[in-house]
């Protein structure tokens, strides 16, 4: 019972933390350039003010593009249920492993560029198909660096992958573990459209992936997909910090043990949020046709990482 | 104590790998020879490690003269010689990129079927490396002869004389250190004599693409 209990608490934390997070690599990205910034919370602000907006709806739209955001939201909401933020091993984990929560997360990207595709708009269109090319290169990265886990571990299972880190801490500093976590680290990128594959600052220029799919989204709908947007960073950021670097996650349910898992889980996404603003602060958008390199650069580097940790177990 | 100097080894190697991967993703001759003097850091920090746990003394002298020669002295004479042909930055090789990338993971995973017979027979807690040096080797030859620049030639040969550094290093603890000295004076001369080579192609072509060299034919 108190597992089902932290289940549900840590959806509910994800939920909550993920605008927060946004905030908080847009303010350290402000203050990196010198800027002062919008306080962290800004974005919490942004939903309540979408979420009391009028909804508009193009008339050549479908009932694709009205049940989007409810399939993007939901997806994303089950996958937070999935993944091990606070503790291993969660009741669920016999629902779903690894390759349940790449698919639903892709899922919500294939709904989103249908919807981007429905209203006929010219940006829709384009942000569907790049967003469709971006997903498709990034794909078998993504699978290649969970084999890589799922090998030195001995089982896709998300909480069995941390406890044999857990058991085991050597492994997270072999090879193997360290390609793969480059290579997540360079698909997170590349999925959560941050900034060397998208610039996700910007609105209407030619060069945008997401925004081009959502520019038809208004009130409560643009607001969902927001919020979808920034639990998938959340949950993209927990899996780099949980599944390499697993020390914190609470393993026994007692009081103490999850409040140090809340702190540590904190302390990962402060870094793993700086990483990411001085990166975006760092380099510039890459040219679209550039991105298939870097994303064979990923792809290479999870190959690496198969290699070693299935040569070296 | 073993687990760990195998687990720091392989680390090394892997290390020593990406920064040879790095030429194949990276265009222009600043990255290379950044590529390279970092690659060469981390190959004397692999040999200082094998020092330490072998205790070995004269490999120390080894990381030594393998971090001066080359993580200081080559990568300058590299810099010098990109600033005396500025308009040759750009690099353009004749395969694209992602093709190149995929070949380079093909010619690891070769590496390592390669290195198979030689891992079984060793004992050394160093072997886990060897198939990642081989793959080095591997991935700076296809560098060298998929690259149109003469300068890129060279680091991709430096960067093939590396692997064997390392293969050397992982699989029998380094060589005698007499026979180290040769083959880094080896290096310099050759580097010196390459950079000969590339002085005079630019004096006769005014470009250091070596697909100007089938003029000659004619």
């Amino acid at each position: 019972m108190r597992a089902y209990v932290l289940q549900v608490t840590q959806a509910t934390l994800a939920l909550l933390l993920a605008p927060g997070l946004v905030g908080l690599i847009r303010w350290m990205k402000a203050r990196l350039q010198n800027r002062r910034g919008a306080p962290m919370w800004q974005p919490y602000a942004e939903l309540r003010k979408l979420f009391q907006k009028e909804v508009i709806v193009s008339s050549n739209a479908s009932w694709v593009f009205r049940a989007a955001p409810f399939l993007v939201f939901s997806s994303t909401v089950a996958v937070t249920l999935l993944v091990p933020i606070l503790a291993v091993p969660l009741p669920f984990d016999r629902v779903g492993d690894l390759l349940v929560v790449v698919y639903l997360l892709l899922l919500g990207t294939f709904f989103l560029a249908l919807a981007g595709l429905d209203v006929g708009s010219p940006f829709g269109g384009m942000g569907a198909s790049r967003e469709m090319t971006v997903a498709a290169l990034a794909e078998p990265a993504i699978a290649l660096a969970i084999f890589a886990l799922a090998l030195s571990a001995g089982s896709t299972n998300l909480g069995q992958i941390v406890a044999r880190t857990l058991a085991h801490p050597g492994t997270a500093l072999s090879p193997g573990h360290l390609l793969a976590f480059g290579a997540l680290f360079v698909v997170t990128l590349a999925e959560t459209g941050r900034l060397p594959i998208d610039n996700p600052a910007t609105h209407l220029e030619l060069t945008m992936i997401h925004e081009a799919m959502v520019l038809e989204y208004s009130g409560r709908y643009l607001a969902l997909i927001e919020w979808a947007a920034a639990t998938k960073l959340l949950i993209f950021f927990s899996l780099l910090g949980n599944l390499f670097i697993p020390w914190g996650v609470a393993v026994a349910l007692t009081p103490a043990t999850v409040a140090i898992a809340v702190f540590s889980l904190l302390a990962k996404f402060i870094v793993l949020a700086g990483t990411v603003a001085v990166l975006e602060t760092r380099i510039a958008k890459l040219r679209l046709f550039r991105v298939p390199e870097l994303l064979s650069v990923s792809f290479l580097l999870g190959l690496l990482a198969v290699t070693s940790s299935f040569l070296l177990r | 104590m073993d687990g760990m100097f195998s687990q720091l080894s392989v680390l090394g190697s892997s290390l020593v790998l990406i920064f040879g991967l790095i030429l194949l993703w990276r265009r222009g001759v600043t990255a290379y020879i950044a590529a390279f003097r970092w690659q060469s850091i981390v190959l004397a920090l692999v040999t200082a490690i094998v020092a330490y746990f072998a205790a070995d003394h004269e490999l120390y002298w080894v990381a030594g003269a393998l971090l001066l020669l080359k993580g200081v002295v080559i990568p300058g004479l590299l810099k010098r010689m990109e600033r005396r042909f500025p308009a040759e930055r750009e690099l353009d090789p004749y395969v694209n990129t992602a093709t190149s990338l995929v070949v380079a993971g093909l010619l690891v995973l070769f590496g390592y079927a390669i290195t198979r017979p030689l891992v079984a027979l060793s004992q050394l807690p160093t072997r886990a490396g060897m198939p990642l040096a081989m793959g080095l080797v591997l991935v700076s030859l296809f560098v060298v002869i998929s690259r149109k620049k003469a300068l890129t030639q060279v680091v991709g040969f430096l960067m093939l004389e590396n692997g064997l550094a390392l293969l050397a290093i992982l699989g029998t603890y380094g060589i005698p250190l007499i026979v180290e000295l040769g083959v880094f004076l080896d290096v310099l001369m050759g580097f010196l004599v390459m950079q000969i080579f590339i002085y005079q192609i630019h004096e006769t072509f005014e470009s250091i693409d070596v697909e100007q060299l089938n003029h000659l034919r004619h």
